[in-house]
C-alpha cells in the first residue's frame, strides 16, 4: 500500500528533522557499474588510491557541452597528469538509444579516459545528477568538489580548483 | 499549508547544503544525501498566437529525494509535489503532493536486497525497463522486491517481483522477472577478448476480462543476448520473444480473434580504434509493445489514454536514430514503432525494421584536412520501415516476412564537422536530411527536409565566450520552411545567458508564421543550478532518449532549480 500523508505537517517535520540531523560526510556512494570494455567497477572502492584526485565527469553522446568539456580536458590531459596525481573517469548516462554510439565516438575522439556506462542510471540517481555535464571530484573516497555545466574555458577553472584540492 | 511547504522546500535543502562542511566525524551515524528539483511554469496569454493560458496559470513539478545510508544499509523516500497542478499535458495521475517512491536496501559485496520501489533494465530493455524521466513525466519504477546476487565478478543474477508505478499508485499487472549476466572471459582465459552472455525471463500476470480467453493471463517473455569484444572489433546480439497475447484493436479493446506472439532481434557490431569509429545497429521488432495492464486506461475527458502519457508501459524501446541538438532538427522526430497499430485499412503496422550506421573520424593535427588543431567528422545514417508481409484489416490479421522492408517510416542522413581554427575560434557545421512519413506516424503529409546549421564559438578571454548558431530547414510539406538563430553568452563558469528564435516563415497559412523566441539564463554553483526562461513553446513532441511527450503550444516564464546534497 502506498503510504499516504494525511496532512502536510508531517512533511514539514520531516524537513525540519533533515535540516537538523544533516551532517553530510559526502562519501562516494558504493555503486557498481560496467566500463565500456565490459569490466565491472565499484565507483567507491575501485577509485581509491591514496590522495589521488578522481574527476568523475558525467556526459552523454547527445550532450554537446559535455563532449566539448571532455575534448578540452583531453587537450590538456598529458600536462595535467604530469603535474597532478589525477585521473578522469567519464561516466556516460546514455540510455539504450544512444549507448551503442559511445564506443565508436570514444575512439573517434581519442579520449584516454576510463569510460563507465551508467545505463540504469544507478550512479546518476545516487548522486542526484539532474543535468549533464556534471563533474564530481573524489579524493580518498570523499567528494571534495562538485560542479555542473560547462562553458568554454571551464576546464581551466577546473584545473585551478584541482590544484587547490 | 501546501504553499508554505513549497516555500520551505528550498530552504530545507539550503540548510542541508550549508551544514555539510561544519561537522567533524567521529562515530559513524551514517549519511544523509539526496537531491531536489523543481520545474515551475507561469503560463501567459499570448495575443500574437491567440493563446489563452490554462486554468491554474502557475504550475510546478517538484521532487525531493532523501536517502540515508549506514554501512550496507540504505533507505530513501521521494516526495513529489505537483502544485497547484502539474505542468501542461503531464500524466493526470501526477497531482497534489504525496510520497512518490520509497525503498530500503541492504548491500554486501555479493548480495543486494531491495524492498519498495526500484528501477531496473534487462539487456537493452526490450522486455523490461522500469525507469524515471522527469521531463517526460515517466516514472515506472517497480514496487516490490529485488535480489541481486554476484557470486563472482563474472556473474550477476537478478530476481524481482513488483507492480509498476502509475501516478501515485501502482498498476494492476504483476511483474515477475529473472535476469542473468555471465562473463566467460576469465573462464576461457581470454586476454584481449571479452565474451559475455545473458538470459532473461519476464512474466506479466493480469486477469483477462473476456469469456473463454484465447490467451493466457500470464504472458511469458524470454530473451537471450551475447556480447563479444576482440581488440578493436565488437559484436553483440539480442533475441526477445513474447508469448501469444491479445492485440489491441484500434478502439483499444481486446478480442479472442486477434492474438499474436511478438519478437525482436537486435544486432550491433563495430570497429573502433584510435581516430576512427564505425558502428552499425540493426533492429527488427514485431508486436513488442508490452503494457503492464493490457488495456490502456482512458483519461477523465476520454480524449486520450494512459498510452499517450507513456504510462503503464513495461518496456520502453527508444528509436535508434541520432539525437540532434539543433532546434529545427528536433521538429520531425522518429519514435520507435514496436506496437501493432491498425489506423485504417490503408495504414496497418506490425512493428519496425531498419538500422543505423555511425562513422566517427578524426583528421589528425598537422594533416592537410586536420590543420593545426585537427578536424572531427561524424556521419550518421538511419532508415526505418514497417514490416513487410500481408495485412488484413477485417478480421484483423497479418503475416510478416522476416527479411525485407515495408512502407518507409523515417530516414535521417547527417554529417557533422567540427573544427578549431585557433585558440579562440571553434566552429561546427551540420547537414541533416530527413524523411518523415507523417501520414503513417501521426497523421498528416509526408515531409522531406534538408537542414543546415553552422555554429561558431569565440573566446574573449580564458572563461568568457560567445556562441552563435544559425540554422535553416527546407521542408516540402506540413509547416514548410523554418529559420532559426541562437546567441549564447558564457560570462564564466557560473553565469550563462542565451536568446534564440525559430521562425516558421514558410508556413502556407500566414497567420501561423510564428516566431518562437526564447530568452533565458542559468546560474550554476557546485551541485546547484538555477535557470530561468521566458518565451514561446512550440507545440509538438518533446523527446528524451527517443521517447517523446506531446506538449501543447504555450507562452510564459519557466524557472528550474536543481541541487544535490
Amino acid at each position: 500500500m502506498l503510504i499516504k500523508f494525511p496532512n502536510m505537517k508531517k512533511l514539514v517535520v520531516l524537513f525540519l528533522f533533515l535540516s537538523v540531523s544533516m551532517y553530510a560526510q559526502k562519501e562516494m556512494p558504493s555503486v557498481s557499474i560496467k566500463s565500456v570494455d565490459n569490466k565491472s567497477f565499484n565507483v567507491k572502492s575501485d577509485f581509491a588510491e591514496k590522495d589521488k584526485l578522481y574527476v568523475f565527469s558525467f556526459w552523454a553522446t547527445w550532450c554537446v557541452p559535455c563532449i566539448n568539456e571532455l575534448d578540452a580536458i583531453n587537450e590538456n590531459y598529458a600536462k595535467w597528469s604530469k603535474e597532478l596525481n589525477m585521473e578522469v573517469v567519464a561516466v556516460s548516462i546514455d540510455d539504450t538509444r544512444t549507448q551503442k554510439r559511445v564506443k565508436p565516438l570514444l575512439n573517434g575522439k581519442k579520449w584516454p579516459y576510463t569510460v563507465l556506462l551508467d545505463t540504469n542510471q544507478d550512479l546518476k540517481r545516487a548522486l542526484s545528477v539532474a543535468n549533464v555535464p556534471y563533474t564530481v571530484v573524489v579524493k580518498n573516497k570523499k567528494i571534495v568538489y562538485i560542479h555542473n555545466g560547462y562553458s568554454q574555458g571551464g576546464e581551466k577553472e577546473l584545473y585551478n580548483k584541482l590544484k587547490s584540492l | 499549508m501546501k504553499k508554505l511547504l513549497l516555500l520551505l522546500l528550498p530552504f530545507a535543502v539550503g540548510s542541508l547544503y550549508a551544514q555539510e562542511n561544519d561537522t567533524i566525524q567521529k562515530k559513524d551515524y551514517g549519511k544523509v544525501y539526496g537531491g531536489f528539483e523543481s520545474n515551475a511554469q507561469w503560463y501567459l496569454n499570448d495575443k500574437g498566437r491567440d493563446l489563452r493560458h490554462p486554468e491554474d496559470p502557475i504550475r510546478s513539478n517538484n521532487y525531493l529525494l532523501v536517502n540515508y545510508q549506514l554501512k550496507g544499509f540504505s533507505a530513501g523516500v521521494k516526495v513529489e509535489s505537483y502544485e497547484p497542478n502539474s505542468l501542461l499535458n503531464y500524466n493526470p495521475g501526477f497531482k497534489g503532493t504525496d510520497l512518490g517512491t520509497y525503498y530500503a536496501a541492504y548491500k554486501t559485496s555479493k548480495l543486494e536486497l531491495t524492498a519498495g520501489y526500484f528501477y531496473e533494465q534487462f539487456g537493452s530493455g526490450m522486455l523490461l525497463r522500469a525507469w524515471e524521466d522527469r521531463a517526460l513525466g515517466i516514472n515506472t519504477a517497480l514496487r516490490g522486491g529485488r535480489i541481486v546476487y554476484r557470486p563472482s565478478d563474472n556473474v550477476r543474477l537478478t530476481a524481482l517481483y513488483g507492480r509498476q508505478r502509475s501516478g501515485f499508485g501502482v498498476a494492476n499487472g504483476d511483474i515477475y522477472g529473472f535476469d542473468s549476466d555471465i562473463n566467460l572471459s576469465s573462464l576461457l582465459k581470454f586476454e584481449v577478448s571479452d565474451l559475455s552472455f545473458g538470459a532473461s525471463y519476464v512474466g506479466r500476470y493480469e486477469k483477462i476480462d473476456l469469456p473463454d480467453p484465447a490467451f493466457k493471463a500470464m504472458t511469458n517473455m524470454t530473451a537471450l543476448r551475447f556480447n563479444f569484444i576482440h581488440d578493436a572489433f565488437y559484436v553483440s546480439g539480442e533475441y526477445n520473444y513474447k508469448d501469444e497475447d491479445g492485440v489491441l484493436t484500434p478502439q483499444n479493446t481486446l478480442t479472442n480473434d486477434f492474438v499474436k506472439p511478438g519478437n525482436a532481434v537486435l544486432v550491433n557490431f563495430g570497429y573502433s580504434k584510435s581516430g576512427l569509429g564505425i558502428d552499425a545497429t540493426l533492429r527488427r521488432m514485431e508486436n513488442m509493445k508490452i503494457l503492464t495492464e493490457r488495456t490502456p486506461t482512458p483519461t477523465a475527458d476520454l480524449q486520450s489514454t494512459s498510452l499517450n502519457f507513456n504510462d503503464k508501459v513495461l518496456n520502453f524501446t527508444p528509436a535508434l536514430t541520432k539525437q540532434h541538438h539543433s532546434n529545427l532538427a528536433n521538429i520531425y522526430v522518429f519514435q520507435a514503432q514496436s506496437k501493432v497499430d491498425y489506423i485504417d485499412p490503408t495504414i496497418m503496422k506490425a512493428g519496425e525494421t531498419g538500422g543505423q550506421i555511425d562513422v566517427f573520424y578524426d583528421f589528425a593535427k598537422g594533416t592537410a584536412v586536420g590543420g593545426k588543431y585537427g578536424t572531427k567528422v561524424a556521419v550518421n545514417m538511419s532508415s526505418w520501415y514497417n514490416l513487410p508481409g500481408q495485412y488484413r484489416s477485417v478480421p484483423a490479421d497479418y503475416n510478416t516476412d522476416f527479411f525485407g522492408v515495408g512502407e518507409k517510416y523515417f530516414s535521417d542522413y547527417n554529417i557533422e564537422i567540427k573544427k578549431r581554427f585557433s585558440e579562440t575560434w571553434l566552429t561546427g557545421f551540420y547537414y541533416i536530411n530527413q524523411y518523415y512519413n507523417k501520414r503513417w506516424l501521426e497523421g498528416g503529409d509526408l515531409v522531406k527536409t534538408n537542414i543546415v546549421t553552422g555554429e561558431a564559438t569565440y573566446n574573449f578571454s580564458e572563461n568568457k565566450s560567445i556562441r552563435v548558431e544559425a540554422e535553416h530547414m527546407w521542408a516540402d510539406a506540413d509547416k514548410k520552411n523554418w529559420a532559426g538563430g541562437t546567441v549564447e553568452l558564457n560570462i564564466n563558469d557560473k553565469y550563462s545567458f542565451y536568446v534564440w528564435d525559430i521562425y516558421n516563415y514558410g508556413n502556407d497559412d500566414s497567420s501561423q508564421q510564428t516566431h518562437y523566441y526564447n530568452v533565458g539564463g542559468a546560474y550554476r554553483v557546485g551541485a546547484t543550478r538555477i535557470a530561468a526562461n521566458y518565451g514561446r513553446q512550440r507545440g509538438g513532441l518533446v523527446c528524451v532518449g527517443g521517447v517523446c511527450r506531446f506538449v501543447p503550444e504555450s507562452t510564459g516564464f519557466t524557472l528550474s532549480i536543481s541541487t544535490a546534497f
